[in-house]
Order: C-alpha cells, then structure tokens, then sequence
C-alpha cells in the first residue's frame, strides 16, 4: 500500500555546472552539447586561431574537439578539472598537432620543389617567417607538454585572459601557487628554445 | 617585501598579460626605472611574443555559423537518440549512456563487473534481460533459443531468466564484444522504434514480463533502471563514475520503484512514512493505523537498495521512530534485488 503526499521541494545539492552539463552528454542531450558550445565554442576557436593563425584551421579544430566531446563524454571528468580548462587544453593539442602537419606538408613540398630543380639557386637563408613559426610550434609543444597545474594556470591566462587571481580562484588554489605556476612554466617554455630536441635522437644514433 | 621584489614576482604573470590593472601599472612604473628588471622583463615578453607566433597574413574570419561546427560535430559517431514517448525516454537516455561508455571499454572487455561477469558478458546479459519485453513487442531474439527442453513443471521466472542469461553469456562468449555490443544496442533500438515506445496508450496494455504484471509503459521504465545500473556497474569496475539518469527520469524510476516496493510491503506492513531527498513522500504500509516511523533516503541511493547494489544496513538514511519498521522497509526494498 502506497499513498502519496506532496513534494517537499527540491533540497538535493545542486551538482557544479560542469558535472550537470556531463551528465546530459552523457545520456545523449544534444541541447548540452549546444550549451557547451555557445559557453566555450569561442574560447576553443580562440585557442586553435593563436596557434594556427588559420581561421579555417581553427573551425576544423572547434569541430574535432567538440565531436570528441559529444562521441567520448567520459573523456572529460568532471573531477579532473573544468570543462574549460579541458577544452582549451584539447584544442591546443589538435592545433599544435595540425601546425606540424602542416610543416610536414611544407617541408614535403620543398623536398619536391629541390628534386626539380637540379640547378639549386643561390641558397637563401632560411625566411624570418618560417624560423618564426618553427620557433612557434616549438614553444605551443613545450606548453602541451607541461606539468598539467602548470599548464591549466597557463590556459587560463593565456588563453582564456584572465588575471592570475581569476585563475587562483577558478582552480582553487593559492594566489601565489598561480603566480608561481605561471613563472615556472614560462622558464620551462624559454628553455625549449634555447635547448630545441635533437633531430638525430630519433634515430637511434 | 620591497616593490623590487614583488614586481620580479609578478614578471612571469606580467608577460602573460595576466595583472589585474593596478598590478598593471605597478609593473610598468618599476620597469621603466628599474634596469635589471627591464631586462628580464623584455625577455620573457620575447618568449610569449614568439609564442603568439609570426602576425597572422589572413584576415580575421568572420565568425562562422555556430551550426557549421555543430551539426559536424553532432554527426560524429554517435546516433541521435530517438524520439518517444515519456515512458520511454528514460531507457532512451539509458541507452545513449551505455552506448557512450562503451568505447571506454576497448581493450577491456574481461575486466571483472558483478556476478562473476566482465563488461563483455554484462552487455550478453544486457541482451538477454531486454530480451522479455522485445519478444512481447514482437521482436525476434537475436541469439537463438536454448536448446535444453523446457523444464516440466515450469521453473519459475527467475530461473528461466537465470538460464537464458547463462545461454546468451556462453553464446556471446563465441563472438567479439564489439559485435555483442552491436546486437545490444541494434535490439535496443529496436525496442525504441517499437508503436508501444512512441504511443502512450498502446503502452498502457498489462502484460507481465518477469514475475511483473506492469503496463508496458512500466516495462520501459524497469529496461531503463536496469540498463543504467548495469552501466553504473561498468562504470565503476572500469574506475569511471556515471552520473544519475537526469532527474526526471530518476523521479520516474524512483516513482515506479516505490509502487513495487508498496506491492511488495502488503496492506498490513507497519506504516512508515517515507521520503525520497528533494522529492516525493508516501506512506508505506498499512494505512489503517498511524505512521510508526520516517525514513528518508537519498534519490541515488534508494535505487541502488532497490538495484541490490547497497546492503540494507549500510544505506546512508535519515531516520527515526520504530527501528524495526524502518528495517523492514530497507529489508523488502532491497529483497526486491530488482535486477
């Protein structure tokens, strides 16, 4: 025997934005996944725009990251980190990851350009620009390889401008941890470039 | 701290254009006076420019339809989850969940769940236990009969149900998990595409499936609890949490959960008055008499006392009143051991 009294109301917790977000991802609302696009669709353009400096490029990127979102909702946890931190962290990965390719491509083309041309002109040196991006792709790879507390920190302020005390209190640590975070990963990025990986390593020298 | 020092503190932060303005401001006044920090300080601004990389050549894009990113992404992968009636919207979502967790199970199929089965054989399971409610829809089962002959008398429902469970592991022992895993998720979407999923009153016909004589509405809400525990199962043995259904449809399973439950306490259980966190409240029990005690559980765990997931005596529960009623509503709500 069952008889039903009245609601009392919704006193459950209120779950954090991003956990409630997940779970309509999961059970497959797609008004979740246009939720999370409007929130964060112009944070990861912005991201994959500043490493590719391609706005094609960067669609292609917002497009891959947010259909790994909506394909793989258990790849992001809830527990880990913010939505935001994953998906600019996600982004930069698939742009750094474009902008090699892309340098594979060139290089490719050059390689092509110089079996044509058996009279090789007088060589030039190699184009500021081109030295320039190399240098670019280095740095964007030493990020994505940093520390993952560093490298939220640097997200945020990077990326996502904000102050080191908004990305303090976004992650939820010490003012000065944030500050610190971001010197530390600043001398490790600086130190990719005065020490670039050995090209010969990968083989087995 | 002398400002020499703060301003050196707050280089790096500085760099990445991340000082608040009064910061700003500190840092720019000490740079201009202050050599051995102007030196560091054009340093790492060399780092973070080199960073932004080579001006861009292109001009800014204008910003591209939101749907051109939407609509690809949406097509990736993952079908869109079919529209049904209310009844049946919690085992459509419920599907949806299983079917996103299973790619992380790649490479993991024999990682042990419950019972003494792994993920491959939860889904065989899965396949079997939805197999009641597609037969009465008329679907055809997609693992062939057991051969062994029909026990005369017949064996109650839930040792046929035991059997066929054993039937379909041991056959789908024989194939990939991928393809277990298809046939699950193709009978589900069966099950979906059924008049009964999408029409409300062809659903609310009787039938009883199970040792249940339910609406098949009902049904559609027990394929639903079940699939999302089963998940939850996985879930947990793969070291990822599953979040609840969305809380409608929980309302819904907590709703159908508790009317069992009533059926199951009889009309002469001593009454306790009983509250689902953030819900509804019932009496369970007598209603003849005055409530003997309150008890209250929260939304998750209530059904998973009733899932057989939470031993009666360790649920986390706000009560008080006569200890024994309380018992025995834990006790039946969990002897239920719906799954």
């Amino acid at each position: 025997m069952v008889v039903s009294l009245e609601s009392t109301g919704n006193t459950s917790v209120e779950p954090s934005a991003d956990a409630e977000l997940h779970r309509r991802l999961v059970y497959g609302d797609e008004s979740a996944l246009a939720e999370a696009y409007r929130a964060y669709g112009a944070l990861v353009k912005a991201v994959a725009v500043r490493v590719t400096h391609s706005p094609g490029a960067a669609e292609d990127v917002a497009q891959e990251v947010f259909a790994q979102l909506w394909s793989r909702p258990y790849a992001f946890d809830a527990d880990r980190g913010t939505l935001r931190t994953w998906l600019s962290v996600l982004a930069h990965r698939r742009a750094v990851d474009w902008v090699r390719s892309e340098a594979r491509h060139r290089k490719d083309a050059r390689a092509d350009d110089d079996a044509l041309h058996t009279i090789p002109d007088a060589a030039p040196g190699p184009d500021e620009a081109v030295v320039d991006r190399e240098r670019s792709l280095l740095l964007h790879s030493a990020l994505a390889e940093l520390p993952q507390p560093q490298r939220e920190v640097v997200h945020l302020a990077y990326f996502a401008g904000r102050t080191y005390r908004q990305a303090a209190v976004e992650l939820g640590i010490p003012e000065g941890t944030a500050k610190t975070r971001l010197r530390t990963a600043l001398r490790t990025l600086a130190e990719s470039l005065a020490d670039p990986p050995d090209p010969a390593w990968g083989q087995g020298a | 701290m002398t400002e020499h020092d703060d301003v050196r503190d707050l280089l790096a932060a500085w760099a990445f254009g991340a000082l608040d303005p009064s910061e700003d401001k500190t840092v720019r006044r000490h740079l201009a006076e202050c050599e051995t920090c102007g030196t560091e300080a054009e340093s790492l601004k060399r780092t973070i420019s080199l960073l932004d990389g080579p001006p861009s050549t292109t001009a800014p894009s204008a910003p591209a339809p939101e749907d051109g990113v939407l609509s690809a992404a949406r097509r990736t992968r993952r079908p869109a989850t079919p529209h049904v009636a209310a009844h049946a919207t919690p085992y459509a979502a419920a599907v949806a969940g299983l079917r996103a967790l299973l790619p992380e199970a790649e490479a993991r199929w024999s990682t042990p769940v419950v019972h003494d089965w792994d993920v491959h054989a939860t889904l065989a399971h899965l396949l079997a236990a939805d197999e009641p409610l597609a037969a009465r829809l008329g679907i055809a089962p997609r693992v062939p009969p057991s051969r062994t002959a029909a026990p005369t008398p017949p064996a109650p429902w839930q040792e046929a149900w035991n059997r066929r469970t054993a039937h379909v592991i041991d056959h789908e022992y024989g194939r990939t998990p991928q393809e277990s895993a298809a046939d699950w998720s193709a009978q589900a979407d069966e099950l979906l595409a059924t008049d009964e999923a999408r029409d409300p009153e062809r659903a609310a016909r009787a039938a009883e499936l199970m040792g249940m004589r339910l609406p098949i509405a009902d049904h559609f809400l027990v394929r639903a609890f079940e699939t999302w525990i089963h998940t939850d199962d996985i879930g947990r043995a793969l070291g990822l949490s599953v979040p609840p259904p969305p809380e409608a449809h929980l309302r819904q399973l907590i709703r159908l959960a508790v009317r069992v439950l009533g059926l199951a306490l009889g009309p002469t259980a001593p009454p306790v008055l009983f509250e689902v966190t953030g819900g509804d409240r019932w009496v369970l029990g007598s209603d003849a008499e005055p409530v003997r005690a309150e008890l209250a559980l929260e939304p998750v765990d209530f059904c998973l006392l009733v899932g057989g997931r939470y031993p009666p005596d360790e649920i986390p529960r706000s009560a008080s009143g006569d200890e024994d009623a309380v018992r025995n509503v834990l006790e039946r709500a969990a002897s239920l051991s719906w799954l």
